[in-house]
């Protein structure tokens, strides 16, 4: 006998079985991913962000509709805040890593200079002074091996566990997130303790870092998210 | 029935009472993204045509702010090669002296602000006098700038 549910169920899935159900969800999120990966490698370049940014809103888009259409899909807060804080990740990755590995390379010695004197002297005053090379500003080492060799690499996996829903994913996800939450307010107050040396005679101080670094806070907006999402829907 | 119908509407993990707070969520993640990406596609334009690029290169933008940073203007952006920080070696500008610092607990820089294209006319005027010392001889004030 058929239930009332039964037949919403088979309304809901367009008169397919559930495995073609599966399928073509299956299908659909792939589909959208192909863009939404493709869009976050060229906004993880920086440069090539205006390039990658409609490629990703393609991606979301392939999402939406396949939502829409009741395929059993990633929800797209999910999908934003996995990629986000992944281009988080990569982003900090790509700039720390330079300094701490390539600091003698013309390229970390014109970009990560300028940069430098733009918005934060630890990357200008005594560049390359150190034995070590890169930033010279006291403590920035440290946040640089801390993020590049622990904090970047968990999240960059811990974002992949959370858009595939896996409930490892959920999990490290937190845990990278409220990691991030250290790194910012210890970089902070570092860079605060510091400022004589960070903020004299940059071109854009102070005010020009927050502008240049606010948007780095994926992780923690995402936080609240994250505590409030009915972890069933990450699965083990 | 209408209860149903209405978590329903929600997002796949979105309980009825977090459901406003998820929309403002997702509403910051936009203004983020596109906050990124025009922050990261501005940046380089922005640098280059603060420090002067294309009438000067950016290998010449190095050059320029080495000179800035240890006020001595026969500083240049070298590379180095494969035995340099990290994997051993001296440290770059190890006895360079004439970085203008106050040091002490909190070490405060002296070098000048550079304003808008300020370091094509600092390579001017450096020409402008380097021109003027070869021609006017040694002994000229413009051969040493600094006293």
């Amino acid at each position: 006998m058929t239930t009332t549910d039964d037949t919403a169920a088979a309304a809901d899935l367009g008169g397919i079985g559930l495995d073609d159900h599966v399928e073509r969800s299956r299908q659909a999120q792939r589909a959208a991913d192909r863009w939404l990966i493709g869009g976050t490698i060229l906004m993880g370049t920086a440069i090539l962000g205006i390039v990658g940014l409609p490629l990703f809103l393609r991606g979301l888009v392939l999402q939406r509709r396949a939502q829409l259409a009741g395929l059993s899909v990633r929800p797209i807060i999910v999908t934003l805040i996995g990629y986000m804080v992944m281009l988080d990740g990569a982003l900090n990755t790509f700039g720390w890593a330079i300094d701490l590995l390539a600091s003698h390379t013309y390229a970390s010695r014109i970009f990560l200079p300028t940069w430098g004197n733009m918005f934060d002297a630890g990357y200008f005053w005594h560049y390359n002074n150190l034995p070590v090379g890169g930033a010279g500003a006291p403590g920035e080492k440290a946040w640089e091996v801390l993020g590049i060799f622990v904090v970047f690499p968990m999240r960059i996996a811990a974002c992949i566990g959370f858009l595939q829903m896996k409930r490892w994913g959920h999990q490290w996800m937190i845990v990278t997130c409220w990691t991030g939450m250290l790194m910012w307010v210890g970089y902070v107050a570092n860079m605060t303790v510091y400022a004589d040396l960070r903020f004299t005679s940059v071109v854009f101080p102070v005010v020009g870092w927050w502008v240049y670094d606010i948007f780095y806070i994926t992780p923690f907006v995402a936080l609240p998210y994250l505590h409030t999402v009915n972890r069933e829907i990450f699965s083990d | 029935m209408d209860t149903t119908e209405k978590k329903d509407d929600l997002p796949l993990g979105t309980p009825p009472a977090f459901a406003r707070m998820h929309t403002i969520i997702r509403r910051a993640c936009y203004v983020l993204l596109f906050g990124l990406v025009i922050e990261g596609a501005l940046t380089f334009p922005l640098l280059a045509a603060w420090y002067g690029v294309p009438t000067l290169t950016p290998a010449e933008v190095c050059d320029e702010l080495q000179k800035v940073m240890y006020s001595d203007d026969s500083r240049t952006c070298e590379t180095a090669d494969l035995r340099s920080p990290p994997l051993g070696g001296p440290g770059e500008a190890q006895h360079q002296t004439t970085a203008q610092d106050e040091w002490g607990v909190q070490p405060k820089p002296l070098y000048p602000r550079i304003g808008f294209r300020e370091l094509v006319r600092n390579k001017e005027e450096r020409e402008a006098r380097e021109r003027e010392c070869a021609a006017e001889g040694p002994d000229h004030p413009s051969c040493n700038p600094g006293t």
